[in-house]
């Protein structure tokens, strides 16, 4: 263990290592402070760099992305009263508020001190949780990791957008381009048309730069683009921290809204929007002065800040331990831990301890290089924040074509990544979620080769599949979640039916 | 377009989508040997009927449903369900050429003359100034950042080669 941890040690603290996290929170917290421009796509932009990369910092390259991203959230949410990222938005509530009450300072401090504190608590809960969690699933056989796959699928494609049967297309979409090429069993040619190029399938990075980026870089580029245009004047700002005093006041509103956050990252489907806003009610719940909320009440912007940064602990659990990402950015983490040979997993720890004891180093590295960069460099985003969308929507598309192509040197994946991109674009404005589209994707091939394995091991037999109880719980946790959240719209759309029929009459 | 018709829309051409693919998934894909090979068919072919039979909940949602007095639209939603068919088109385009021009004419020569395109075309830039220094310095940049620091090999073109 200590050994494993000494080793850890030397592959997080090398100066390429810190240099890549370093890069990565910048990045991260740019591309997460400008409304429109997602971490999801600083994300898949930055993949195809960590190929050049050891593991430990290509994995941390990825992460700091991450953790800047979640946190640079906050900054245009405060200042514009626009979230960066759609996890901040609960912050807009209270931070924007204070900074038309001359407290953006104020605010833009404690909102960085919080943020660090939820990423390291649910750094903390991860690191045991994910052992925990491992030593359950070491005992998966191809039956219950079917079975897993097929809960954690569900659950995406349920919590994710308004509609559950958009949801479930939108999975169904992603599972299908998946078995586009070359089977992995059989070796036999599937949906190729011919095509050399299409063998070796749709790229997994090539559609995820695709999906996230393209729509982007479209919406920048029309006309009537809505979002807001930055205004040129903002307050010359810089954050100030908060004093002791207002931190250890709400230090047990912090631990509640890390502990929030955590379990609702720990959950495939969530993410940070539904944490902060959960975190959000609870503190002006809870609040003595429930009033002053809306009003630049600071356990405003505490709450969903620190929720929203311990979500990035509570997605790495199932994604380390079982191998199912939570949201597209975990997917994109998850990639990346292949490309490096680190398959999540109860045997990630087993054959690959010291890179995964170098990962959590690198978090906590991530947020101290977001610490510093947010207290000392928050001139600069706020400079970025006046660059125009669309000029950044160009250099995006140079980066995305350079992506795309760096993956496998083939001008097809440009050709794939546009035709994705706008396909991608489409769907959202017809209200497809796109999140259930790149999970399907990721899963999809475990979910076939699991099935297909247990098939041949049992002969034929489908028992195999309710005769072991862990399988059994999983597919009914499966028909609940999709079962509930049917339910749930069905009461939706009578509730609606009697307001309609009530204001008729 | 109400959200209404547009899921209408949506589910109509996702049926379609279906029978196609399973058709074709019938037509070109060997089933298993049994025994437990249940062959690299079954799985695109259920996903297919998994799509048919999703689109036709999405139709008999929307038939069973009232119509709409206005369009859906939601403040929040970073879209709005509104489709830029030219601009998605022009990206189509422009990004294919890009990757066009990258094979023939490699990194150095595509990207400033697509940069130069996107400006001048999309965003109706008439700078020059900012037309060719963003052209050419997010060309050099990118250059200098991929391919010199980091080692990413970003084309050299088959018709010229600039390095």
């Amino acid at each position: 263990m200590m050994e494993h941890f000494l080793d850890a040690f030397g592959l997080a603290f090398t100066p390429m290592s810190i240099a890549a996290i370093g890069l990565g929170s910048l990045v991260g917290l740019i591309f997460g402070s400008i409304p429109g421009l997602t971490f999801t796509v600083a994300l898949a932009l930055a993949l195809p760099i960590s190929f050049s990369l050891d593991a430990v910092p290509a994995i941390g390259l990825l992460l700091g992305t991450y953790i800047g991203g979640m946190t640079g959230g906050s900054v245009s949410a405060i200042l514009l009263g626009i979230p960066g990222t759609p996890s901040a938005a609960a912050t807009v509530l209270d931070g924007h508020p204070m900074t038309k009450n001359g407290d953006a300072s104020l605010a833009l401090g404690t909102a960085v001190i919080v943020s660090v504190f939820g990423g390291i608590f649910s750094l903390v809960v991860m690191i045991v949780s994910v052992d925990l969690v491992s030593k359950v699933a070491i005992g998966f056989g191809p039956a219950e990791i079917f079975a897993l796959v097929l809960f954690g699928f569900s659950t995406i494609c349920g919590l994710c957008g308004r509609s559950l049967t958009k949801g479930l297309i939108s999975g169904v979409l992603g599972l299908m381009i998946m078995t586009i090429g070359l089977d992995l069993i059989e070796g036999v040619p599937r949906m190729t048309f011919g095509s050399v190029n299409l063998l070796q399938g749709v790229n997994l990075l090539v559609a995820m730069i695709g999906l996230f980026a393209i729509p982007f870089i479209i919406e920048a580029f029309s006309e009537d683009a809505h979002l807001p245009k930055t205004p040129k004047k903002m307050a010359n700002v810089r954050p100030e921290l908060p004093s002791f005093r207002l931190v250890f006041r709400n230090i047990w509103l912090m631990i509640r809204c890390s502990l929030i956050g955590t379990g609702i990252g720990a959950i495939p489907g969530t993410g940070g929007a539904i944490a902060s806003f959960l975190a959000y009610d609870h503190a002006k719940r809870f609040s003595k002065k429930p009033e002053t909320f809306g009003k630049g009440n600071i356990e405003g912007v505490i709450a969903p800040e620190t929720a929203n940064n311990a979500v990035t602990g509570g997605t790495l659990i199932p994604l380390l331990s079982l191998g199912i990402p939570g949201d597209p950015a975990t997917a994109i983490v998850l990639a990346g831990l292949m490309i490096h040979g680190l398959v999540p997993g109860p045997a990630l720890f087993m054959n690959h301890a010291s890179e995964v004891y170098g990962i959590y180093i690198a978090v906590v590295l991530a947020y101290m290089w977001v610490l510093g960069l947010q207290l000392l460099g928050i001139r600069l985003f706020v400079h970025v924040l006046r660059v125009p969308r669309e000029i950044l929507a160009v250099v995006v598309l140079v980066l995305c074509v350079i992506g795309a192509y760096s993956i496998r040197n083939s001008a097809f994946d440009i050709y794939s990544m546009a035709a994705i991109g706008v396909a991608a674009y489409v769907l959202v404005a017809v209200r497809i979620p796109i999140t259930p589209i790149i999970l399907g994707m990721v899963l999809g091939p475990t979910l076939e080769n699991e099935f297909r394995t247990a098939m041949m091991l049992s002969e034929g037999k489908v028992d195999i599949f309710y005769t072991s109880p862990t399988v059994v719980v999983f597919f009914i946790l499966a028909a609940l979640v999709i079962g509930l959240q049917g339910l749930s719209e069905l009461r939706a759309k009578s509730k609606t039916k009697q307001k309609v029929e009530v204001s008729d009459a | 377009m109400t959200d209404q018709k547009r899921s209408f829309v949506l589910g109509s051409l996702l049926l379609l989508l279906a029978v196609v693919w399973t058709w074709l998934v019938i037509d070109t894909i060997p089933p298993g040997f049994g025994e437990g090979d249940i062959g690299a068919r079954a799985f695109p072919l259920i996903f297919g009927i998994f799509l048919g039979v999703l689109s036709l909940l999405l139709l008999i949602n929307v038939v069973r449903s009232k119509p709409e007095c206005e369009p859906d639209t939601d403040p929040n939603d970073s879209f709005q369900g509104v489709i830029h068919w030219l601009p998605a088109g022009l990206i189509l385009i422009e990004i294919s050429g890009y990757g066009y021009l990258l094979n023939t004419c490699g990194f150095v020569i595509a990207t400033p003359i697509v940069v130069l395109f996107v400006m001048f075309v999309n965003l109706r830039i008439r700078s020059a100034k900012l037309l060719f220094g963003m052209s050419i310095g997010l060309t050099l940049a990118c250059w200098l950042i991929f391919e010199k620091a980091l080692g990413i090999y970003l084309a050299n073109g088959s018709w010229i080669n600039i390095g």
